[in-house]
């Protein structure tokens, strides 16, 4: 085992006594936590993270690592904290008022919540794909080239063509590279320039995936990226985020425990009032939970 | 048994009588409101005689008529003759409606009629309070049509007969208000008619919740159409009257003349390209009034208020945006917002001739110590700002905020995320409110009486494209035509207006017509370039 490896244990001096839909107190619940061991470097690490909306604790204690290059899983009943968590990982969080956010998440080693961040550098190496596909009202093209145009990677305003910096050839690459990376280009390569709320639903998600990978993230947060999509779209999807894994490191929130048990390598079960309760591999967790009430709410049995 | 007789049949076939009795009449009465409202815009005159009758007395016989053929609707769906599902009573709307048109009719009958001086009151009440009864008391069929039958029965009695006629009239303070029989019969005509309509949709509907439903959309669909109907009236009245003397003298014809020539040096000779040229000559809206013209023209005018307006959009709309895009993207909701939006909406609705004497006594004095366009660019600018604000606040705040967010996850800063999604998607409604506002300040008067005006006629526009300066001392930029007072189309057409002996209401009217179609003309572009701005954003 290597030393970055690291160990979750229970936190058994936790003073709430909030019982479950379960019955069960928080105690018990987190006495079943489990360890979970892996191999290589951790791209997040967050410890005892807590977030509030107001005087709603929304997240209790979090502490978990993610290892790079892999797919991790985030499940739980809705209203746990999945999105809070993931927020957390690209401080999308400080856009809402509300939101208060304590403790350490580290991003290979480097705290992100410390003074002197930089959040734009951050989000860079973050990305992030939202539920409901986002596309900006533009070109497909201008929706690739965005992120890239925004950062000064890519110049081809006029004033860039008058000074013959003009990167228009790169950006067509830029374009083509990300289309292919989200397994879209096929299908539009034909028609760049128009208007990318005219494509459907599922191309647009992809579309919105194409748009994080312009940007060159080393990580990319999907929250229920596939859940307003069909069948089809959804399977596409899911493809594109084992083949992400290869070259980044993907964190997903789904409802969807196939969908969770299909890609992910690890999965993380939240459950309802932000408490973290089971993580490891995902095959164990979907075959061998170790609590009763992660089998209960996998099985379908509450959540 | 019992439940199938209360329940109404699911599928009805066929018209009942009572439907097409309904239509007929409905469509009668309403012909007779137009025909009122057409009299009364003097479209035909109510003394002409139309088969040995005064149209005044023909509108009595229709009025009567229908008076008749509602009562006897209204009676043959009581008498159970025709199917209907009537209610148990007409309704309180109907009987607040019928009973105020008999405190109408109990009053003047009281006092013009029977004498009873002072006590008319008595006479009022005492018809109000019946037709109050006879509407809410009876079951819905008789209700509706009783009071409305008897109505239109008692005018067109009172019409046909002559009692009111064109020569009548009627001065109930003498000297000051009179209402002449050549107005009074087509008013009736319309109220009437209306009155009869309304009841008629109710029977077509069988008296019940179908009657009200189908009564309900005649009176919307009849403000709807009456509201249209004000519009071409208005623009017609004016076209018809303006387009004589905007076109007077308009001459254009088609010449075969040179284009261009150039020298080519291979064969030493002038190649010489001649073709079609149209000439046009449009003297009132290209001439300024002078001595010699053919005819006077309101060119000066026109350049003045496109100067004015164009002034006053470049000053109001960056700042306008610029506060609206402060307001909503960084200063949040706040106490300070709230209070912005509270005294822009209070600036929105300020009178403008207190723009007017704010400029007046605030620019004036500083901008050159006389009227002069600037002055009036700003203070029309200071008008249009707070409609930019308002609007370009609303247009922003209804940009999903999932763009943002896009964007910010892409690593992307707040203003440029502001510059290229924000604003663009904003755009459309951002014109829209700029198209509204300049509805409003090139037909402004006042402020441009008290801080721009000079002679409503001058000869010759404002020179200002041409009258830029540069200087090497402060401002920098200067420019004396700016600093000229100018006329501007409202301005003439309010010199022309209070003219007195040499009005020429010709000159009015054209005058009017221009400004109506230099609005018009704003409004082309506005529209087209919130098409443009929409076009982008959307597949
Ligand atoms: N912007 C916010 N302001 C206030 N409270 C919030 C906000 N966002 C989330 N919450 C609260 O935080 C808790 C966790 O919400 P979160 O959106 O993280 O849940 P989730 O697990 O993503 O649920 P779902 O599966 O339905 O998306 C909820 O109780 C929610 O009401
Ligand atoms: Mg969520």
């Amino acid at each position: 085992m290597s030393d970055s490896s690291t160990t979750e244990t229970a936190e058994d001096e936790q003073p709430t006594t909030t019982t479950t839909t379960a019955g069960e107190t928080v105690e018990e619940v987190q006495d079943e936590w489990i360890e979970y061991d892996f191999d290589g470097p951790a791209k997040f690490s967050a410890t005892d993270l807590n977030v509030w909306y107001g005087d709603d604790h929304a997240l209790h204690d979090i502490t978990i690592d993610i290892p790079e290059n892999s797919v991790t899983a985030l499940i739980g009943p809705s209203g746990c904290g999945k999105s809070t968590f993931l927020r957390c990982l690209n401080r999308m969080n400080d856009r809402i008022k509300a939101a208060r956010v304590e403790g350490s998440v580290e991003l290979d080693g480097e705290e992100i919540y410390q003074e002197g961040v930089d959040l734009v550098e951050l989000r860079k190496r973050v990305g992030q794909v939202f539920q409901s596909p986002n596309p900006f009202p533009k070109s497909i093209r201008d929706n690739i080239a965005y992120g890239p145009r925004k950062h000064g990677d890519i110049n081809t305003g006029l004033l860039a063509r008058l000074l013959g910096g003009d990167d228009r050839e790169r950006e067509e690459e830029l374009v083509e590279r990300c289309l292919r990376g989200a397994a879209l280009w096929e299908e539009v390569s034909d028609r760049l320039d128009d208007n990318a709320l005219g494509l459907s639903g599922g191309q647009q998600q992809r579309l919105c995936i194409a748009r994080a990978l312009a940007v060159d993230p080393e990580v990319i947060l999907m929250d229920e990226p596939a859940s307003a999509l069909d069948p089809i779209a959804t399977s596409k999807i899911e493809d594109l985020v084992e083949d992400l894994a290869e070259e980044y490191t993907v964190v997903i929130v789904t409802h969807n425990m196939q969908q969770a048990a299909r890609i992910s390598d690890q999965t993380a079960v939240f459950l309802t009032g932000g408490h973290l309760v089971e993580y490891g591999d995902t095959d164990q967790i979907f075959e061998n939970p170790q609590s009763q009430r992660v089998e209960d709410y996998i099985t379908g049995k509450f959540g | 048994m019992n439940t199938d007789a209360s329940r109404n049949d699911l599928v009805k076939r066929g018209n009942s009588t009572l439907g097409v009795a309904a239509v007929l009449l409905a469509a009668g009465a309403l012909l007779g409101a137009l025909l009122g409202a057409l009299a009364l815009f003097e479209a035909f005159a109510v003394t002409d005689a139309v088969a040995g009758l005064s149209i005044a007395r023909w509108f009595g016989v229709l009025l009567a008529g229908l008076g008749v053929a509602l009562l006897g609707v209204g009676a043959t769906s009581r008498a159970g003759l025709v199917r209907s599902e009537p209610d148990r009573t007409a309704g309180p709307v109907a009987g607040v409606a019928f009973s105020l048109v008999g405190l109408v009719i109990g009053g003047l009958l009281a006092s013009q009629t029977l004498g009873f001086g002072t006590l008319w009151p008595i006479g009022a009440l005492i018809v109000g309070a019946v037709a109050l009864l006879l509407t809410v008391y009876p079951r819905g069929d008789l209700g509706a049509t009783l009071p409305s039958g008897l109505l239109s029965l008692f005018t067109g009695i009172v019409v046909a007969t002559g009692v009111i006629a064109p020569g009548w009239s009627w001065s109930p303070i003498p000297g000051s208000f009179t209402l002449p029989g050549d107005i009074a019969v087509p008013l009736l005509a319309i109220v009437v008619g209306f009155l009869v309509a309304w009841m008629a949709a109710r029977a077509y509907g069988g008296f019940g919740t179908q009657g009200k439903q189908a009564s309900a959309y005649l009176l919307v669909s009849a403000s709807a159409a009456g509201m249209l109907a004000l519009l071409v009236v208005l623009v017609s009245y004016i076209v018809v009257r303006g387009w004589a003397p905007m076109t007077e003298g308009v001459k254009w014809g088609l010449f075969w003349a040179n284009w261009t020539y150039f020298y080519v040096p291979p064969i030493h000779r002038y190649v010489v390209i001649d073709g079609p040229v149209l000439w046009f000559h449009w003297p009132f809206v290209m001439n300024g009034h002078a001595l010699l013209n053919d005819v006077n023209g309101i060119m000066p005018a026109i350049v003045g208020t496109v100067w004015l307006v164009l002034g006053a959009i470049v000053f109001a709309v960056p700042l306008g945006v610029g506060a609206a895009v402060f307001l909503t993207e960084y200063a949040g909701q706040s106490r300070f917002t709230q209070l912005v939006e509270v005294s822009t909406n209070g600036l929105w609705s300020t009178p403008s001739i207190v723009y007017g004497l704010f400029g007046w006594a605030f620019l004036v004095p500083r901008l050159g110590n006389g009227f002069s366009i600037l002055s009036g660019q700003l203070v029309l600018g200071f008008m249009l700002l707070p409609l930019v604000i308002i609007t370009s606040r609303e247009a922003l705040t209804s940009v999903p905020n999932a763009y943002r967010d896009a964007s910010a996850a892409l690593g992307v800063g707040k203003w440029e995320t502001i510059k290229s999604v924000v604003l663009p998607a904003a755009m459309p409604g951002v014109t829209t409110g700029i198209i509204l506002g300049i509805g409003r300040i090139a037909g402004e008067t006042a402020p441009i009486l008290l801080v721009a005006a000079g002679s409503p006629f001058p000869s010759d526009a404002p020179n200002v494209l041409t009258s830029f300066q540069l200087s090497a001392t402060p401002p920098f930029v200067t420019n004396d035509a700016l600093l000229q007072a100018t006329s501007a189309l409202p301005y003439q057409l309010y010199a022309v207006i209070t003219a007195g002996v040499n009005k020429n209401a010709g000159l009015a009217w054209g005058t009017a017509l221009v400004l109506l179609l230099v609005v018009l003309s704003f409004y082309a572009i506005g529209i087209a370039s919130r098409i443009y701005f929409r076009k982008r954003l959307e597949a």
